[in-house]
């Protein structure tokens, strides 16, 4: 008996060696570094952009990893490291990731001045990335090449939609309060031309602090003004504040926006009902029936991290990873056949079509949304709103 | 000029006003009897602010309730920064002698500390809740419940404790270790025991601070500095360890900010409180209302 079960031995032993190594090989993970603000002035925003992020590598994982052309599959891992909301530890982070951690693939780490530093060192090492939470006319002299931007949310853009939007609500004066941030500011000098553009008057027009802790001088103001728009070109802190002393003083106006902030699922929680008629600033909505895949993630966020994705930086970041996924599919690692998948290619994303031309998108339009018993609604342009804009009815 | 004459505008510099004063009340009483430089000071508030949140949202406990939670944690904390850190340091000589500067380095360290554990265990997410916003309207002056609350608490705290350090036998040794240390002691102030009090309620006011804060503002584990940094800008105002001259220069900031950003542009902000700041210091580096109060 010794013999054979020898024999029985040699061969098992054969058989587990060859699937042992063949499941190495089908478990060789491919790497995906980013650099994140987990601290510092950005924290706060960074969770929006990596939840989405977190919960891409789930359901690829789930699927079997992430297909390269072959067919083949392989678990996806994420090496990612604190940027300390510096742009100069992004530049540090990235060449890093690709000079000594060799990763894979690249994805974005968040904001406009991380992405604008990062442009050159993509360039140098030829490595591409899909952007997502940018938006600046600044990304326009970006060179093209290694970096694209999802995003349709550019101020000047922004500003024209805007204007448009205001004009068809029938808004004939407007006030206008801007953080002193750049984002805003930016926004601003590109809103106010619009605005006189199609011939609405602007009767306030004051900047102030990103660190201001009293609206009340403002907002007294405005209401005395009572024009029929109010655009608060916020950021999430001041939006918190705006929305809470608005209410407080009874601003009347029947258009009210609030440039960044409330998409953020925290803000209809502070605010209720009072957050109702509130416009903003993002692309997509879960309540478009023209875009499915966004109603699975919006289902897929919640269940996975108790609350609502952000409608701007989590749909971009989401986005950005089925850019990237489909083109790995299409092109495989080679960054540089990768390169030309991206740049060519026409992608399926939860907000609709993507396509690019130089570093921007060109297909999803510029949008607003508008909060609506709770939801957000995508209430501009026409052609992809999900309800129609309904006036402010009080806080 | 008429928007400057309004109760509404009174309303909204009281209500800034008191909240400066609660933050740089606790900053101050900690400086002032353990000449301990807080730089950790604004986490506290961001540690009270997260148990209104968690309070409110996992037990439906309302902020109300939460004061008192929030303020018994962080004067649990300050007990244990006391006894663990600055208690054997505090009683020799020589190290006493460095600690100020001591105490920067262990604070920022400790701040640090602070604003990585609550991201680890709450993430960096904003964070909001919904409480007392009704608007109430009285001689034509509108506010919403929660700041009436503030300016309420933080003006109930504020005075209250000025007039426990004038009347209680507690606040005259607080305020004996205040202005002379080791006299104090030679009189039979038991040292110890007043810095260990005075830690614990500076901390616990600053909780109770961030119970307030968090009725109207987002919570998010960086919320802090910029209360430290205003915290700190109050007590050089006032005057440093002068309690009833902090209260004053919190509230004296409030008045300046509001009627300031009013009479010219809100843009101004930062140089009006920094300019006053800047000016404090130049013309009298002992604090505007130090002499008023100790006459």
């Amino acid at each position: 008996m010794k013999g054979p079960t020898r024999l029985v031995n040699a061969a098992l032993g054969a058989v587990m060696a060859t699937m042992t190594a063949g499941a190495a090989f089908a478990q060789d993970p491919i790497t995906i570094g980013y650099s994140i603000a987990r601290t510092g002035i950005y924290a706060a925003a960074a969770p929006s952009q990596e939840n989405p992020y977190k919960l891409w590598q789930k359901q690829v994982n789930a699927e079997g990893g992430l297909e390269l052309p072959d067919g083949e599959r392989r678990p996806v891992e994420f090496v990612s490291y604190d940027d300390q909301s510096n742009p100069a530890n992004t530049v540090r982070i990235y060449e890093k990731l690709i000079t000594q951690d060799d990763v894979d693939l690249l994805a974005a780490p968040w904001g406009t001045p991380m992405h604008l530093a990062l442009a050159p060192v993509l360039q140098r090492y030829k490595m591409p990335m899909v952007g997502n939470t940018a938006a600046s006319v600044q990304l326009r002299n970006v060179a093209p090449g290694y970096i694209w931007f999802p995003t349709s949310a550019i101020p000047d853009a922004m500003g024209a939609e805007l204007a448009k939007m205001m004009q068809a609500e029938g808004v004939e004066t407007a006030a206008l309060l801007a953080n002193e941030l750049p984002y805003s500011q930016e926004f601003r000098s590109f809103l106010i031309p619009a605005l006189e553009e199609v011939g609405i008057e602007v009767t306030v027009d004051e900047s102030y602090p990103p660190d201001v802790k009293d609206m009340t001088s403002m907002l007294v103001e405005v209401r005395e003004a009572a024009p029929d728009a109010v655009v608060a070109m916020t950021y999430p802190a001041d939006s918190f504040l705006f929305a809470g002393q608005a209410r407080e003083l009874g601003i009347e106006a029947p258009f009210v926006m609030s440039l960044i902030g409330p998409t953020i699922d925290a803000y209809r929680k502070a605010n209720g009902a009072g957050a109702n008629g509130i416009v903003s600033s993002a692309h997509w909505s879960s309540e478009a029936d023209a875009w499915p895949k966004g109603q699975a993630f919006f289902d897929a966020y919640v269940a996975e991290f108790g609350e609502e994705p952000d409608a701007l930086d989590s749909a971009l970041a989401y986005m950005s990873m089925e850019i990237l996924q489909q083109a790995v599919a299409e092109a495989g690692l080679d960054p540089e056949v990768l390169r030309g998948a991206i740049a060519e290619g026409t992608f399926d994303t939860i907000n609709g079509e993507v396509r690019f031309d130089g570093v921007q998108n060109v297909v999803t339009p510029t949008g607003f949304v508008q909060i609506q018993d709770g939801k957000i609604e995508l209430v501009w342009p026409e052609a992809v709103k999900t309800a129609d804009f309904a006036p402010k009815q009080g806080w | 000029m008429d928007t400057l004459l309004s109760g509404q505008m009174l309303f909204a510099a009281l209500v800034s006003g008191s909240l400066y004063a609660l933050v740089a009340l606790g900053l101050n009483l900690v400086y002032g009897t353990l000449r301990l430089l807080n730089i950790a000071h604004g986490d506290l508030v961001m540690i009270g602010a997260y148990t209104a949140f968690w309070m409110i949202s996992l037990f439906a406990v309302p902020p109300i309730i939460s004061l008192v939670v929030a303020a018994a944690l962080c004067a649990l904390l300050g007990w244990a920064v006391y006894v663990g850190l600055f208690r054997r340091m505090l009683a020799k000589p020589e190290l006493a002698k460095r600690v100020e500067a001591n105490s920067l380095i262990l604070f920022y360290g400790i701040s640090v500390i602070l604003q990585n554990l609550a991201a680890l265990a709450f993430t960096s997410t904003s964070r909001g809740y919904q409480y007392l916003d009704t608007v109430i309207t009285w001689q034509g002056v509108s506010m919403t419940g929660n700041r009436l609350l503030t300016l309420g608490i933080a003006a109930a705290i504020c005075f209250g404790t000025i007039l426990f350090l004038r009347f209680h036998l507690f606040g005259w040794g607080l305020r004996a270790v205040i202005q002379r240390r080791e006299a104090a002691q030679v009189v039979g102030v038991n040292l110890n025991r007043v810095q260990l009090l005075t830690i614990c309620g500076g901390f616990a006011v600053a909780g109770v601070a961030g119970v307030l804060v968090s009725m109207t503002e987002q919570i998010t584990p960086f919320m802090g500095f910029p209360f430290t940094i205003v915290a700190f800008v109050v007590i050089i105002i006032g005057g440093l360890g002068n309690i009833g001259a902090g209260v004053l220069a919190g509230f004296c900031l409030g008045l300046v900010e509001t009627y300031g950003i009013a009479l010219t542009s809100p843009g101004y902000r930062s140089i009006l409180i920094y300019g006053l700041f800047v000016g404090v210091l130049l013309i009298r580096p002992e604090g505007i209302f130090t002499k008023a109060v100790r006459s």
